[in-house]
């Protein structure tokens, strides 16, 4: 399971991440997450709305009504340029942090000689 | 059977609960919840567990609603791209330009906005310099806060009584008793001495004697010389730097030898500074007080606890608290000095010029209650001038209507405009502060010779005066246009630029509100000012019950006193002069004498407080002074000088004696004598006091002063000759004389100069307010020169149009004056209660100031209306 505060942390990096591949609407981007991690990411569903809605408003991602395949309303989210740069600037700073934690964990090689 | 589209709508209903879910959010997670739905059904389920599945797979509504909400409060602190922002660089120049385009378009009105406000500014600057010059005083010693004088508290032995004088012992005795008591000193004068250098001889009345902690205690600070060492020698004196400079020029005046009194010498062993004009204790020359012990007074009175005549200080440590000293000193003074039943009590040194109020107390005092009454003043005056900057700009409004309206067209909104006519009405007030500024700097030396005080202007030395004027032209800037700001303000755009707000100008009852306060206040000044006047003219031509023109005295001091019958003699050769007498105080300054006195039939335990003088033959004669009974002392009476009392009629009273009066046993000071004659009451003191018994003695050794009577007509002459008949006797004193009429007039020198002052901006108060009266005269004569002219043209006359504009000023003096009457007179009934003797109140003073104050404002209306009355009404036809 993952804690609490690593899940509020990655989820705008994680939507991001999603978009990033293609416009998409709330129930498939949660269906993605839940795919992907093999359900160690639990996420409340309707959570992810509020979410997106802050991230509208700061101007990462812009939203749009469709009709889908299904010939359903949905409203499809796209990233925007700055969601892109917010969305590098975490990757990076995420592989920063894994680089760090696996530095720490693994056991040093004993050098040969 | 399950229903889908029935659980969803009562699923939604639970969502509306909640505020922050707008349709579109309602939308996104019902989408949301249909898709989890099917996926669920597709997986197999039956319809009702799917659905509860879904559901809460999305969520409690609570939970979301809480983050929208979140989301929410983040928004309400973003700017609305639609709101101006605070602050427009752009406007500003604009506003600039507008405000002083106003201020060139109404060139009157700005004159006397702005000069009626920076005269306003102005008396209030020169009352803030006074005031803070009063509160300063004795401040500037460092150790301020941990000296207290000793004074007498004699409510033993009569209620109230109190006196700042103590006898010699006292200070080295309560600093041996008192651990507390880290340093104290004496300080006190017996005589004016004459101090020679060489051919320079002066007779210094600022001849001070103290203690060697003197300088330990004040911050006086030494020039030249050692504050240890100073007094190291009895026979050493330190004198300020004017008086150094009067004796020795550019000499180094330190270890020059000065004479006192042709009989001793003292050595100068430092300078200090000139003492501050803001210092209670005033000197020229301080020398040790064992000189006045072996010199003046005896040095077996240096133990003598009944020789109360001169001032004790003593400092405490920083720690220590007055109260407990106090406590401590209670019945301390029976233990030296039997039978004495005053008490001894610490008055803090930064107390004794504002708030002393001592029996025997230095000369020079200031007084709180008149710190108050000028504040007052200052306060009265920045409200007159504030009123009439409020008045004016709130009448003149109407003329700035279209701007606003224009403004709020193009824009504008109301915090903007509020913020837009404060600001015009802070500068207005900077203006005024400026011009204020520089007529202190004009008037400051006038103040000055009218105050009797050495103010400097706040350039020089303070700086934070300087911003608190500042401060003051803010405040009234912001306070004075708030009414403007806001009113102007609030016009609706429609309603202007439709003309529906033509004649509005302002809301008349508040304009007339103020008009009528600001009347009020100038007709209380008014009032005040003639009650103050008359009250000082009542004392200066009151019958005293004696004479006292043509009276010069001189000081017999040192080796005078023992001339003094052949300076008589010689001087009574002179055909112009009436009488020569002696005595030891001058008139003006009698004071009680210590202990009571006894006479026949007195109750053992009857205590009387008695003012006493010792005075030669001729006294009685010199001054006039009548006698209702008895006889005046007489030379050919062996007996007088030994055993003659003469009392006053108070005296006679209070002691209950019946007539015959002469004769009747009276004693004082462990003599036994009889009464000759008794005066018939007079005023020797200043009015404030009511008429005290009164005793005169015969007692050659202790007189101080000499009287004579000289004939009125060749005064100069007379006084030549006697100068000449003084320089032949080869004295070695100079012929320093001073009228005796001169020392009444100090008596109330304070209050005729505190008098003037308050007169001087009294009317500056009324000029003030007239010119706001003036200005709102000139405005309403414009607002009606249409109604005016068509008067005209139906046949009114001039004069019954200038009734018309006058009248309604008249209603609201009418309404002023009731409102100041009962103000003044109980203000001024408490003020005047100060004194003994009061000229009365009376109505007539009300009439008189009632008509005063209408006919400067009629004056001042009429400039006006009187204009507008005799325009032709053509002109006035096609105004606008």
């Amino acid at each position: 399971m993952i804690s609490k505060t690593l899940m509020a942390a990655s989820t705008r990096p994680i939507i991001l991440a999603i978009l990033s591949k293609g416009e998409d609407y709330g129930y498939n981007i949660i269906q993605k997450v839940k795919d992907v991690s093999g359900g160690s990411l639990e996420w409340t569903d309707g959570m992810i709305y509020p979410v997106l809605q802050r991230m509208e408003m700061d101007g990462l991602i812009t939203s749009e009504w469709k009709l889908s395949g299904e010939n359903r309303p949905r409203r499809y989210y796209t990233i925007t340029d700055k969601g892109r740069e917010e969305l590098s600037a975490e990757l990076a700073g995420w592989r920063n942090v894994w680089q760090a934690l696996n530095r720490f964990t693994t056991p040093v090689p004993v050098e040969e000689g | 059977m399950f229903d889908l589209e029935n659980a969803i709508r009562k699923w939604k209903k639970s969502l509306r609960k909640y505020d922050v879910f707008e349709d579109g959010l309602v939308a996104d997670i019902e989408f949301h919840l249909r898709d989890a739905y099917e996926a669920l059904r597709k997986a197999g389920l039956d319809g009702e567990t799917a659905f509860r599945r879904a559901v809460a797979q999305v969520g409690t509504p609570e939970s979301i609603a809480s983050e929208y909400s979140k989301n929410l409060q983040v928004k309400l602190d973003r700017r609305s791209p639609l709101r101006p922002s605070r602050f427009m660089p752009a406007l500003v120049w604009n506003y600039t330009k507008t405000a002083l385009r106003v201020i060139r378009r109404q060139k009157a009105f700005s004159l006397i906005n702005v000069s009626g406000l920076a005269i306003g500014f102005v008396v209030c600057m020169l009352i803030v310099l006074w005031v803070a010059d009063e509160w300063s005083f004795d401040r500037f010693h460092t150790n301020a806060r941990q000296i207290y004088r000793i004074y007498r508290d004699e409510s033993a032995t009569s209620s109230g009584s109190t006196s700042a004088l103590t006898p010699p012992p006292m200070a080295s005795i309560l600093k041996a008793d008192f651990p507390e008591i880290i340093r104290a000193t004496r300080f006190g004068y017996w005589q004016m001495p004459l101090v020679t250098y060489g051919e320079k001889k002066f007779n210094e009345s600022g001849y001070r004697h103290a203690d060697p902690d003197f300088f330990a205690m004040f911050s006086f600070p030494l020039v030249k010389g050692d504050p240890e060492t100073v007094f190291a020698n009895p026979y050493s004196v330190v004198l300020t730097e004017t008086t150094a400079a009067k004796y020795f020029g550019q000499e180094d005046p330190l270890g020059k030898t000065l004479t006192v009194n042709n009989t001793f010498d003292v050595i100068v062993t430092g300078i200090i500074a000139d003492v501050p004009s803001n210092s209670s204790l005033e000197f020229d020359l301080l020398s040790p007080f064992e000189i006045l012990l072996k010199e003046f007074i005896g040095e077996d009175n240096a133990d003598n606890w009944g020789f109360n005549s001169f001032s004790t200080y003593v400092m405490l440590p920083k720690t220590a608290v007055k109260e407990d000293l106090a406590q401590k000193l209670k019945g301390c003074l029976e233990k030296y000095a039997p039978g004495d039943t005053d008490e001894l009590a610490l008055q803090p040194l930064t107390d004794i010029h504002l708030f002393s109020n001592l029996g025997h107390d230095l000369r020079n005092r200031g007084d709180v209650k008149y710190v108050w009454i000028f504040s007052a003043l200052a306060v009265f005056v920045l409200l007159i001038a504030g009123v009439n900057f409020m008045n004016l700009t709130t009448a003149r409004s109407a003329n700035r209507a279209k701007e606003v309206g224009l403004r709020k067209v193009v824009g504008s909104v109301r915090p903007q405009l509020i913020r837009q006519f404060f600001g015009e009405s802070v500068l207005m007030a900077l203006f005024a502060l400026i011009a204020a500024l520089f007529l202190l700097e004009l008037l400051l030396p006038f103040f000055n010779t009218f105050s009797g005080k050495q103010l400097v202007s706040p350039w020089q030395n303070n700086p934070f005066l300087l911003l608190g004027f500042f401060g003051m032209a803010v405040v009234t800037g912001l306070i004075s246009g708030s009414y403007p700001a806001l009113f102007l303000s609030s016009f609706q755009p429609i309603q202007i630029l439709k003309g529906t707000i033509r004649s509005a100008g302002a809301n008349p009852v508040f304009r007339k509100t103020l008009v009528i306060f600001q009347f009020s206040l100038s007709m209380f000044l008014i009032i005040g000012t003639i009650i103050i006047s008359r009250q000082l003219s009542y004392m200066r031509n009151i019958d005293l019950g004696f004479s006292r023109e043509h009276i010069i005295h001189l000081s017999i001091h040192g080796e005078l006193h023992a001339k003094y019958n052949a300076i008589r003699d010689r001087f009574l050769q002179n055909p112009d002069v009436l009488h020569v007498t002696a005595s030891m105080a001058l008139p003006t300054n009698i004071q009680s004498s210590p202990g009571t006195p006894e006479w026949e039939g007195k109750n053992p335990d009857e205590i009387m407080e008695i003012k006493a003088d010792f005075v030669d033959f001729d006294y009685i004669e010199t001054f006039n002074i009548p006698l209702v009974e008895g006889r005046s002392f007489s030379r050919e009476y062996a007996t007088d000088p030994e055993t003659a009392f003469i009392v006053n009629e108070e005296a006679v009273k209070r002691m209950g004696l019946q007539k015959p009066v002469v004769g009747k046993k009276f004693g004082f000071w462990g003599i036994d004598g009889q009464i000759i004659g008794v005066m018939k009451d007079a005023h020797f003191q200043s009015l404030h006091h009511k008429i005290e018994p009164l005793v005169f003695k015969i007692f050659r050794p202790w007189y101080k002063r000499l009287h004579v009577k000289i004939r009125s007509d060749n005064v100069s002459s007379t006084l030549r000759s006697l100068e000449k008949t003084w320089n032949q006797m080869n004295l070695g004193y100079p012929f320093e004389y001073r009228f005796l009429d001169e020392d009444f007039h100090n008596l109330y020198k304070s209050e005729a100069r505190l008098g003037n002052i308050f007169q001087a901006f009294a009317a500056l108060a009324v000029f003030i307010a007239c010119l706001g009266l003036f200005g709102l005269a000139s405005f309403i004569a414009e607002q009606r020169t249409k109604e005016i002219g068509i008067r005209k043209v139906l046949g009114s006359s001039t004069i019954s149009i200038i009734t018309l504009l006058n009248s309604e000023f008249l209603r609201w003096t009418a309404v002023a004056n009731l409102i100041a009457w009962p103000i003044a007179y109980f203000v001024m009934q408490r003020w005047i209660q100060n004194f003994a003797y009061k000229a009365d109140i009376t109505i007539g003073i009300f009439v008189l100031s009632s008509l005063i104050g209408l006919a400067v404002a009629l004056t001042t209306v009429s400039l006006q209306t009187l204009k507008a009355a005799r325009a032709n009404p053509a002109d006035s036809l096609k105004h606008e």
